[in-house]
């Protein structure tokens, strides 16, 4: 095997370890998502786009800096994060599973179809910041704007974590996802939880979302379907309603995706990742952390 | 204290309770005995909201209860211990604890104290204290079920069949302890399988069947052995 093969090689590795981290937020999303609810929201990755956009039309309408368009899409996101909850999963009826499963696909296709009528189909530009910084470890070298959205998402998973584990919003979110009932009988309103879920998860998915359009320098429409079947795949490989899992899973996709990117190029990236995933629900259905302990 | 007045509680299209009517006396430990699929759980449920009654009123000194939200029902003290005891598995047997005084955290202050005397109540859960709860057997379960309860600071306790699924030898300690809460003054509402053990601690007790009170009053009154055979069996009459 030659030298530049391997540079070659770990280079991708790199960049999608990097870039998995915004395939982590999205399957956190959907864990802590399903975690209170035991419901897969599919509506979670438009949520996430959409954010995006608000983003995008707050640098058009007043030529936003570049935090400022980040922070609005992340909270646009929380914010239609909150709108899919009451539309899709608040007075759907919980012992049927169908119903705000569909809800949630007619609003994945409804957010899609806003989007592309509001910006006419067109890909924007995205701030993208540290462009031209790299640091460079040898022959491989770490792009300056990747690094910058794998800290950012380092950042966001940390406030999380701290939100979990020393607040009380983040003590009863546990409670609510270990065992409702209990939850009830404890005092906690279980409603209250799901919604700020719903929020906070929002706001993890418009961070992915920013972070996905900054390390491309543009956004469009088709973001929405990556994110998507990404952040799934991301959960399913880690296992469906483990935080940890779904952030070693969002490495491995980003990972395997650019790994797949170097030998096959980008029409069959897709098709590998793919496979990926029918080898998990083949093999190991539960995922790496697969544990849905805690339900009686 | 708390006033039951005609309670109907349907189940699916199955009528469970069909006009329960009882009273749970402030300080004293009342007991609802009854066969299986008698009622008594979805009685339970009901007082702590999580069923709805279709009708009827229950009213903790004057205040209506029914149509409240089970966390509603927590914040006016009227707290649940469930069958099956429902611990938080993957959490610490001291985070457990501090969910229960969930319902209290707006008046703040007071809950590293409750925290400190449940834990003297119970010495092998402060020894667990710091143990995921999944990992507790059968009994430290129940321990935790109840310490849990305790940091809502409850005026009413409801406890939904602590001894189910425990061998003999903890159910006694379980009834040691529910005993010892009756003797602190608190007020207990105990819905229990074992009617035998259940009497020797009632102050009163209520005889459930078929979703509707048929037999109330206190255990030196009648005949046990007939109540007994009755709570088990459920027949009209035990001869």
């Amino acid at each position: 095997m030659d030298y530049f093969f391997i540079i070659d090689f770990l280079q991708s590795l790199v960049d999608g370890l990097l870039f998995g981290t915004t395939y982590a937020l999205i399957g956190i999303g959907f864990t802590l998502i399903f975690g209170v609810m035991r419901k897969l929201n599919l509506a979670y990755g438009a949520a996430a786009l959409a954010g995006t956009y608000i983003g995008v039309a707050a640098s058009l309408a007043f030529d936003a800096p570049p935090p400022l368009v980040f922070l609005l899409s992340a909270l646009g996101s929380g914010v239609i994060g909150i709108l899919v909850y009451y539309c899709c999963f608040r007075f759907t009826p919980t012992h049927y599973p169908m119903a705000s499963l569909l809800a949630s696909v007619g609003m994945l296709l409804f957010i899609d179809e806003v989007v592309i009528h509001a910006s006419h189909g067109m890909p924007f530009p995205y701030p993208s910041v540290f462009r031209d910084a790299t640091i460079e470890l040898g022959d491989v070298w770490i792009r300056g704007d990747l690094l910058f959205v794998f800290g950012i998402c380092v950042v966001a998973m940390a406030v999380l974590f701290w939100l979990l584990y020393r607040t009380p919003l983040g003590l009863a979110t546990r409670a609510v996802s270990q065992q409702p009932r209990a939850a009830a009988l404890c005092g906690i309103d279980p409603t209250r939880v799901n919604l700020l879920t719903f929020g906070i998860a929002g706001i993890l998915g418009g961070i992915a979302g920013a972070m996905t359009a900054a390390a491309v320098g543009v956004i469009s429409p088709i973001i929405a379907m990556g994110l998507t079947v990404k952040g799934l795949i991301a959960v399913v490989i880690g296992g469906l309603g483990s935080i940890p899992g779904a952030i070693i899973g969002g490495l491995l996709v980003g990972a395997a995706e650019n790994v797949f990117l170097l030998l096959r190029g980008v029409t069959e990236r897709d098709i590998y990742v793919m496979l990926l995933l029918f080898l998990f629900l083949t093999l190991r259905p539960g995922g790496l952390f697969g544990s849905s302990a805690g339900r009686d | 204290m708390l006033e039951i007045r005609d309670i109907k509680t349907t189940y699916g299209k199955i009528a469970a309770l069909k006009g329960v009517s009882l009273d749970i006396r402030e300080g004293g430990l009342t007991c609802l005995l009854g066969p299986n699929g008698a009622g008594k759980t979805t009685l339970i449920w009901t007082i702590s909201g999580i069923l709805k009654a279709q009708s009827g009123s229950m009213k903790l000194a004057g205040e209506e209860l029914a149509g409240l939200k089970p966390h509603q029902i927590v914040e006016k003290g009227v707290v649940t211990v469930p069958e099956n005891r429902l611990v938080f598995p993957e959490m610490t047997v001291k985070d457990n604890l501090i969910v229960g005084a969930f319902s209290r955290r707006k008046a703040k202050g007071g809950v590293e104290e409750d925290l400190e005397s449940v834990l003297d109540r119970f010495p092998r859960l402060r020894e667990r204290a710091n143990q995921e709860a999944g990992t507790l057997s059968g009994g430290e379960q129940q321990m935790l079920a109840v310490g849990r309860a305790l940091m809502a600071r409850p005026k009413i306790l409801l406890m939904d069949e602590p001894s189910t699924g425990l061998a003999p030898i903890i159910v006694e300690e379980i009834f040691e302890i529910i005993g010892k809460l009756r003797d602190e003054g608190r007020t207990i509402f105990l819905v229990e399988q074992n009617a035998n053990l259940a009497l020797d601690y009632a102050d009163h007790f209520y005889l459930l069947e078929q979703g509707h009170v048929t037999f109330g009053g206190q255990p030196g009154e009648v005949d046990h052995d007939e109540l007994i055979a009755r709570a088990y069996l459920g027949a009209r009459k035990a001869s």
